[in-house]
Parts: structure tokens; C-alpha cells; sequence
């Protein structure tokens, strides 16, 4: 059928009688006293009929076998409906045609819903269709899924080794969804309980009826363009097969394959698996798995992070552990090391910093218990903590120890270790406290 | 030093870095002094990681026409 024709069809229906209605068809048989019956055009014979046709049927369901399927340029679809002793002539225009999923095959048993009409310029009746759909389950919507799943399959986009991991720590997660849905919601309180510190952006799209497709595939590239998320979430709840279709179309689909970061796609319940699913990085049976998948969860991860200090501790043991550096040596540059850089610290360390530093002095106190003379400097230094907290110890300057006013002479030159040096010093006098030592009280 | 030298890197970042320093600290040809500056930053990251573990509430943000972001309302 050419496009011409089509047009004429078209003007057709829009075509009012535009005969005399004073005329009815019953006096015009009658019509007496004329030479010669009463001659009609063909138009209006067409005419009347489709009045009759159009007047007296109501819209109706018709089962059948689909024959000579075309699609005009303009996207109206002309074919026939046909069992095995009959056919009736068919078209499905293009606003409504638009809404197949995908055209039927020929020979494909349908059942179409419509109007009955007279094609006036051909004289051909037809059923003008508003709605098709394949017997059996979802056979258009099975069909156009098959379709396009096999054209993205050779171009290479399902392919598993396209498939990217997802960020293991993520801080921004991207959402395409319905701003109102049920899907946004459950995403927010799977990431609030789970991954609290994360920064969540969501771009709205409508997820079902006509553009949905489109909609959701330029929020997915909106979000891209601002380059904030680590990973996106791209879904919507569960619904009919209708509902989920924009899942299943192209545009989504191309978008999904040109996100620059990974996509989680999430879309209804378990059981429906759509092209976008196909095509994403990951498929999560609903949209709250998608984000217990597109995060850690933090009780884990702070129970992984309570593990590392001591994790560091143990790999900074077996260093100082490491044969090949003299003991005493490793273990003063040890020693001085953690007090000079720890001891600024120390008062804002947390727990976990805390126990550290009780590993590495437990460390450094084994070192010391398995050397032998080790000198008073290292003595000294080996009370971290006391000597950080304000005390000193006294020494002479071969290095022992002075632990007694005995010890002090006076005149005596000596140094005092605090926790950050050595102060060099002399003894001008002393005193020794009652009771508090060996020898006799001194009145000086 | 100053007591934290990687203040503002990402939760992300941060444990990057443990992971980072972790490795290198039990591989077999660290040097002490190194073994303790690395001790020392690992310390730092997981303080600031777990700060930012316990202390952020969800931040939800809508993306704008304009391509800017506005805080959403906070979930019914």
C-alpha cells in the first residue's frame, strides 16, 4: 500500500456525510414518478455503508492470525487478521502503534481490540485497531526484550568482562529513580543504617508511561556529568511488565553501558530481569539490595578498622624484631622514635592509638628484658609515659643512675632525662625527707 | 610532623592508605624509621576513619536542572 493511500485513509475518516440527509435510503428506492431508478454515486454508497457499519457495531475484540504486517514511514501499521477461513483487513495507526513493544510476527495469533469501519476510496471494511496483544504471556514484550538483548549482545555490551567491580568504600552514591517512590525510600534507610557517612545525589525520572525510557537515561547522564558519584543505583520498585518497560529500552540501556562509573541496577522484584539489569554492572534483585551492595556496612568496617592498629603494631614488632641491626641500637632509635613523634599526640589519641602505644612499650620492655647492660640512657628512656607525665631522672654522666640524695653530692654535675631531653645540672644542696630512706635524718 | 598530615582526604582515601600502609609495613624490606612514620600515619587514619564512621548522618541530595544540588527533604 502506498503512502498516498494512506493519507486518503486518513482524510477518510474524518470525512462527514455530506449528502442531503433529507434524503434517507428507503425513499430514495422508492422514489416514484422519475424516468429510471434513482442513481447513486459510489461515494455515497460508501458513505452510507460506513454510517451503518460505524453506527451499529460497537468496539469489539477480534481473535486472530496476523498476516502481511507493514509499518508506514509515518509508523501506522496496515495488516490483516485471519483464521483459516477468513481475513479481515486491519490498521493500527501510529499514535497507537507507538506503543507496541515490538511489531507481531507474521502468523503470530493476536487478539485486537477496535472500531469498524469503511475505507470509503477502496470500498475495503476494516477494523481500525487500538489495541494488540500477543496470545500468550507478555509475547510482545518478550519478543521486543529478545530483540534488543540480542542486538546489544553483538555489539559486545553484555559481555562479563565489560562488567566493572564497584568501589569498595564509596562517598558519593548516585540514585535514578522516582523521587516519590517506594525505591528511593528504601535506598535511604538501607544507606542511613549501613553507610551513614556516605553523600547520596538523586536525579528524579519518571520510571514508567510514554518517554520514560528517555527520562531516566538523561538522569543517568545528568549525574554523570557532575562527577560526584563513586557508583550509581538506577531502578525503580516492582509493577506489571508495562510498569518496568522503560527498563527494557534502548535509551536506558545505552546509558547505563556509557555511565563512566559503575551501575547497580535495581529494578522491581526478584523475578523480572530486565535489559537494563543485563547491561548494568551489577544486578540487584531490589532496589534496597542495591544499596546493601553499593556500600560496606559499618559495623563491619569499624571492626575491620579496631583490628589495624593492631595489625600495625605487629607488623612494626617484627621490623624491630629483624635480625641484622644491633639490639640496643634498634631498640633506643625504636624507643626515641615513638617518643618524639608520639608524645605531642598522645593527649588526643583515641583508644585504639592508646593500645598502640601500650604494644609498642610492651615491645620495647621485651627487647630490654632480653638485653644485657643495657645502658642507664636507655633505662632512662624506657618509662615513656612517666617521664612525658612531668617527671625526670637524674644521671651522672657515664650514664648511671642516681636514686638516692646519697647519690648527690654536692657539687655533683649530672644530667636530668626528661621526656623530650637531657638537662645538664648540679647539685647545690639536699634534703632528705623524714623516714623516707636508709640513713639518718640531716637537719640542713 | 604536624599531628595530621592527610586532614580533609575522603573515608575512601583514608582506608586506601591504611591498605597502602598496612602492605608495606608487613612486607620484608621496611626499614624501622619507616616502619614507625608509617606506624604513626596509620594511626592518624584510623582515628579520622572512625570519626567519620560514627559521627556523619546521611546527607541526600537532589540534582537540580541547573546541574547543582539541593538537600532533600529527610525520609518519612
Amino acid at each position: 500500500m502506498s503512502d498516498d493511500a494512506l493519507d486518503l485513509f486518513e482524510d477518510a475518516e474524518a470525512l462527514e456525510p455530506e449528502s442531503d440527509p433529507s434524503e434517507p435510503v428507503a425513499e430514495t428506492v422508492e422514489a416514484p414518478a422519475e424516468p429510471g431508478p434513482k442513481v447513486w454515486s459510489v461515494s455515497q454508497v460508501n458513505r452510507a455503508v460506513r454510517g451503518l457499519l460505524e453506527s451499529s457495531v460497537e468496539p469489539l475484540w477480534v481473535g486472530g492470525e496476523v498476516g502481511s504486517w507493514t509499518r508506514s514511514r509515518a509508523g501506522h501499521c496496515y495488516f490483516t487478521l485471519k483464521d483459516d477461513r477468513a481475513q479481515l483487513r486491519s490498521v493500527m495507526f501510529a499514535r497507537e502503534a507507538q506503543r507496541l513493544p515490538s511489531d507481531p510476527d507474521e502468523g503470530m495469533r493476536v487478539r485486537a481490540y477496535g472500531d469498524l469501519t469503511l475505507y470509503e476510496a477502496r470500498g475495503d471494511y476494516q477494523l481500525v485497531v487500538r489495541k494488540l496483544e500477543a496470545e500468550g504471556k507478555e509475547g510482545l514484550w518478550r519478543k521486543a526484550f529478545e530483540e534488543l538483548r540480542s542486538r546489544l549482545e553483538a555489539e559486545g555490551l553484555l559481555a562479563p568482562d565489560r562488567k566493572r567491580p564497584l568501589p569498595r568504600y564509596p562517598d558519593c552514591i548516585g540514585v535514578v529513580t522516582s523521587p516519590t517512590g517506594a525505591a528511593l525510600h528504601d535506598i535511604r534507610s538501607v544507606l542511613a543504617r549501613r553507610a551513614p557517612w556516605v553523600r547520596v545525589v538523586v536525579a528524579g525520572a519518571r520510571v514508567q508511561g510514554d518517554g520514560a525510557s528517555r527520562e531516566v537515561a538523561r538522569a543517568i547522564e545528568r549525574l554523570a556529568a557532575t562527577g560526584l558519584p563513586d557508583v550509581m543505583i538506577v531502578g525503580r520498585g516492582g509493577g506489571s511488565v508495562e510498569d518496568l518497560w522503560a527498563f527494557n529500552e534502548e535509551p536506558v540501556a545505552r546509558a547505563i553501558a556509557a555511565c563512566p562509573v559503575p551501575v547497580v541496577s535495581a529494578v522491581g522484584h526478584e523475578v523480572d530481569v530486565t535489559i537494563s539489569d543485563l547491561v548494568a554492572d551489577r544486578r540487584a534483585p531490589t532496589p534496597s539490595a542495591a544499596a546493601e551492595a553499593v556500600v560496606p556496612d559499618a559495623a563491619e568496617l569499624l571492626g575491620h578498622l579496631r583490628r589495624t592498629p593492631e595489625r600495625l603494631g605487629r607488623a612494626l614488632r617484627r621490623t624491630a624484631a629483624r635480625p641484622g641491626v644491633e639490639v640496643r641500637e634498634r631498640l633506643s632509635r625504636l624507643v626515641r622514635s615513638v617518643e618524639r613523634r608520639l608524645a605531642p599526640a598522645r593527649q588526643t589519641l583515641d583508644l585504639h592509638a592508646v593500645r598502640l602505644e601500650q604494644r609498642i612499650r610492651r615491645l620495647t620492655a621485651e627487647r630490654r628484658a632480653r638485653v644485657s647492660g643495657v645502658s642507664g640512657r636507655l633505662d632512662a628512656l624506657s618509662p615513656l609515659s612517666t617521664l612525658s607525665r612531668g617527671y625526670a631522672v637524674a644521671r651522672t654522666a657515664e650514664g648511671r643512675v642516681l636514686r638516692s640524695v646519697d647519690d648527690f653530692p654536692p657539687g655533683l654535675r649530672f644530667q636530668l632525662r626528661v621526656h623530650d631531653g637531657t638537662v645538664d645540672a648540679e647539685v647545690r644542696g639536699s634534703d632528705e625527707l623524714a623516714g623516707g630512706g636508709a640513713s639518718a635524718p640531716s637537719d640542713s | 610532623m604536624t599531628q595530621d598530615p592527610n586532614d580533609g582526604l575522603t573515608l575512601e582515601a583514608r582506608l586506601a592508605r591504611l591498605e597502602e600502609i598496612l602492605a608495606r609495613m608487613e612486607s620484608e624490606d621496611v626499614a624501622l624509621e619507616e616502619a614507625l612514620k608509617l606506624f604513626e600515619e596509620g594511626v592518624v587514619h584510623v582515628r579520622e576513619a572512625e570519626k567519620v564512621l560514627s559521627e556523619t548522618e546521611l546527607r541526600v541530595e537532589e540534582l537540580l536542572a541547573s546541574g547543582e544540588t539541593r538537600d532533600m527533604e529527610p525520609d518519612s
